[in-house]
């Protein structure tokens, strides 16, 4: 099977334009250069429309989306259910001076759902609750190191960055300490070596860091973090904002059998609609409410009244088992299409938001121009980061992706007739 | 911000270090560098580096370290080389006393052809062969002052400690590419193209390198069009792209 393959004159024009007035014509993560379109022709740049699993761009392309805006997009685009509720309450109300009670059911819900949470507290982007969850720590253990797991991404406050990043000033990550992931040893060293000036530690579930294999916890790993922060008063961060609600709806510190102190969501809260929380245990409730941390559209009406719909359809449909079969049966699929065609694909991390590198170079160049070739007929995926399921990904959607990938390692073998 | 050590280290790998590809490229340069008998220039700062920088038929060539020398000049820190540099006399030993001739004659106009197009006038510029030869020689600088920072600068260091083992090419398409080698966190400038790189970050043409080093143009911008290509373990660019964002601090 063979596939047409995209073009994007009206996404190159439009690009051109967005270039003469948008630093980078798009930057950050959903840009060109931080979103590692390689070759940068083989990518589209601007969407259209988008509906279910799928999105359009400006040329009429049409791509299967495995990265779901980079992880909101849990139910599909424009789930009638969340929108309805949604659009619901903006005829009620949104944005107001005080807030709409929607904010306490919406708080209810996830107390109801997320095994940790005694509180919610809302605000709108992952790293707001990042950010915050770090201030709490701080606030409430009077102490300023933090530490971090080697491969980490929380956000873009600058203490979340690194000092050779621009803007970023050896102040703003003098108190940042790192270790490796799943290393207990290590991680005692380091608290030993600063034995009484450690706030928190911070980390995903698991590691799903970009340009590498993601790696699931060993067994016991979280367990023995759990039991050295008890210990040590340290208070333990899970930044849930990637895999929340994709790996277990009661949190995925509960997936993987512990409890955090804080943990951060945002991305599958509301499917799209703009809300982000951290919740927490009940013993510090007390020092998230006496926080200076707010923002003007923090208690917006309607991405409460969309989360509430989202959560509960999340369960409705035991969404995360689906996740989890449907990512399995794209992992399967991929990785005999690889072999069909005499390439070694490596699928790791959790199947619901699965990790792709091609092991047949020490490059990630094949892997590149795979993902390049996956792209320009209608997969869109990335050569760099996890990708992600969402409901409305049908098992047709799932075949026609195998099918894709094999066309597109066909012509990647076809152009490296070195490697027969 | 800037580091006066890594600054030094820079003015004579970087800077100094191009009057090799000087004499290779421009032939008024490789008559300077003509010489009777092979005469090699020391150069020592305390607490600092050291290299040798020999001339020998019309070629130039700069190892580290100093071994034999004709010239040897010790500078007692730094700070007192980048003066040099900067335009500062030379210190004065019995080695340069013995080979004034040379130096006035040969190397100092040598260093001045190094600068005149180092710092080209916009109207050197408009000479196509002109250009080309600038921009390669403002590319080679480039590429060294990369590897020094990467270990010297402590910010440097830091992306350099981040950076995987392998090669990672560094290339202009129509025109010179260099090859930095990276082993367990340190940097080695190659001024040739590799053979098998890990990552390969590549401008489409020397007018696009020149426009960069100029700042006329914005690099994410050129990314973003493929103008300037990027492939191979995008880890290790990004981390070459904060060595490059260091470069432009200390060659300002």
């Amino acid at each position: 099977m063979s596939f047409e393959l995209n073009t994007y004159a009206k996404n190159n024009e439009a690009f051109t334009r967005a270039q003469q007035l948008i630093p980078g014509g798009i930057y950050g993560h959903q840009g060109p250069a931080e979103g590692c379109y390689i070759p940068a022709s083989a990518f589209p740049r601007f969407s259209a429309k988008a509906q279910g699993s799928y999105f359009w761009d400006l040329d009429g392309n049409r791509f299967v989306d495995y990265m779901c805006g980079y992880g909101p997009n849990v139910l599909g685009y424009g789930d009638p259910d969340v929108d309805a509720a949604a659009l619901e309450q903006l005829k009620i109300e949104n944005c107001v001076t005080i807030p709409s009670y929607k904010m306490v059911e919406f708080a209810e819900l996830l107390v109801d759902t997320v095994k940790t949470a005694d509180w919610a507290f809302f605000a709108k982007n992952g790293g707001d609750t990042t950010t915050l969850a770090i201030m709490t720590a701080r606030a409430h253990t009077h102490k300023k190191k933090i530490i971090f797991v080697n491969g980490f991404y929380h956000g873009v406050a600058p203490w979340t960055q690194k000092i050779d990043y621009p803007g970023v000033i050896p102040e703003d990550v003098s108190n940042n300490l790192y270790v490796d992931w799943n290393d207990v040893p290590a991680l005692e060293k380091l608290i030993a070596e600063n034995e009484g000036e450690i706030a928190a530690f911070i980390s995903t579930p698991y590691m799903h860091g970009n340009f590498i294999d993601n790696v699931l916890p060993e067994d016991g790993y979280w367990q023995k973090v759990r039991e050295i922060c008890t210990q040590k008063g340290i208070v333990l961060i899970v930044d849930d904002v990637r895999c929340g609600f994709r790996l277990n709806l009661a949190g995925s510190d509960a997936h993987y059998g512990f409890e955090a102190d804080l943990i951060c969501f945002c991305k599958a809260l509301a499917n799209g609609w703009n809300v982000s929380a951290l919740c927490g245990k009940e013993f510090l409730k007390s020092t998230v409410s006496g926080m200076s941390y707010t923002g003007s559209y923090w208690m917006s009406a309607v991405p409460f009244a969309a989360g509430i719909a989202c959560i509960n359809k999340l369960k409705a449909i035991d969404a995360c088992t689906e996740f989890r079969d449907k990512g399995t049966k794209i992992k399967e699929g991929l990785i005999a299409a690889a072999q069909n065609n005499g390439f070694h694909l490596v699928v790791s991390g959790e199947p619901a938001l699965f990790y792709l590198r091609l092991a047949d170079d020490d490059s990630l160049m094949l892997h590149q121009e795979w993902i390049a070739e996956c792209v320009k007929r209608g997969i869109f995926v990335t050569n760099h980061h996890n990708h992600f399921i969402n409901h409305a990904l049908s098992y047709e959607d799932i075949q026609f992706t195998i099918d894709v990938a094999e066309d597109a390692f066909r012509t990647v073998k076809k152009n490296h007739p070195e490697r027969a | 911000m800037v580091d006066t050590r890594t600054q030094a280290y820079i003015n004579l790998f970087a800077v100094l270090g191009t009057l090799e590809n000087l004499c290779e490229l421009v032939p008024e340069a490789a008559e300077l560098a003509q010489t009777p008998k092979p005469i090699a220039i020391g150069f020592d700062v305390k607490d600092g580096p050291a290299a040798t920088l020999t001339f020998k038929d019309g070629k130039c060539r700069m190892e580290p370290g100093i071994g034999k020398v004709s010239v040897h000049m010790s500078f007692s820190s730094p700070a007192q080389f980048n003066a040099m540099i900067d335009g500062a006399n030379p210190p004065i030993s019995l080695g340069v006393i013995l080979n004034m001739n040379f130096l006035l004659k040969q190397f100092t106009p040598l260093s001045k052809l190094l600068e005149s197009y180092m710092r080209p006038t916009p109207e050197q510029l408009e000479d196509e062969k002109f250009f080309e030869v600038s921009t390669t020689l403002m590319f080679c600088t480039i590429s060294v002052a990369l590897s020094q920072i990467a270990n010297n600068d402590e910010i440097g260091k830091f992306s350099a400690a981040h950076t995987p083992d392998g090669d990672i090419a560094f290339n202009i398409a129509d025109g010179p590419g260099a090859t930095l080698r990276v082993k367990d966190g340190r940097f080695l400038t190659l001024k040739k193209k590799g053979d098998n790189p890990r990552a390969i970050m590549e401008f489409e043409s020397i007018k696009l390198a020149r426009q960069l080093f100029d700042n006329e143009v914005n690099a994410l911008g050129c990314i973003g069009t493929g103008r300037i290509s990027m492939r191979g373990m995008i880890n290790m660019l990004d981390n070459l792209n904060r060595l490059l964002d260091r470069v432009a601090l200390y060659l300002a």
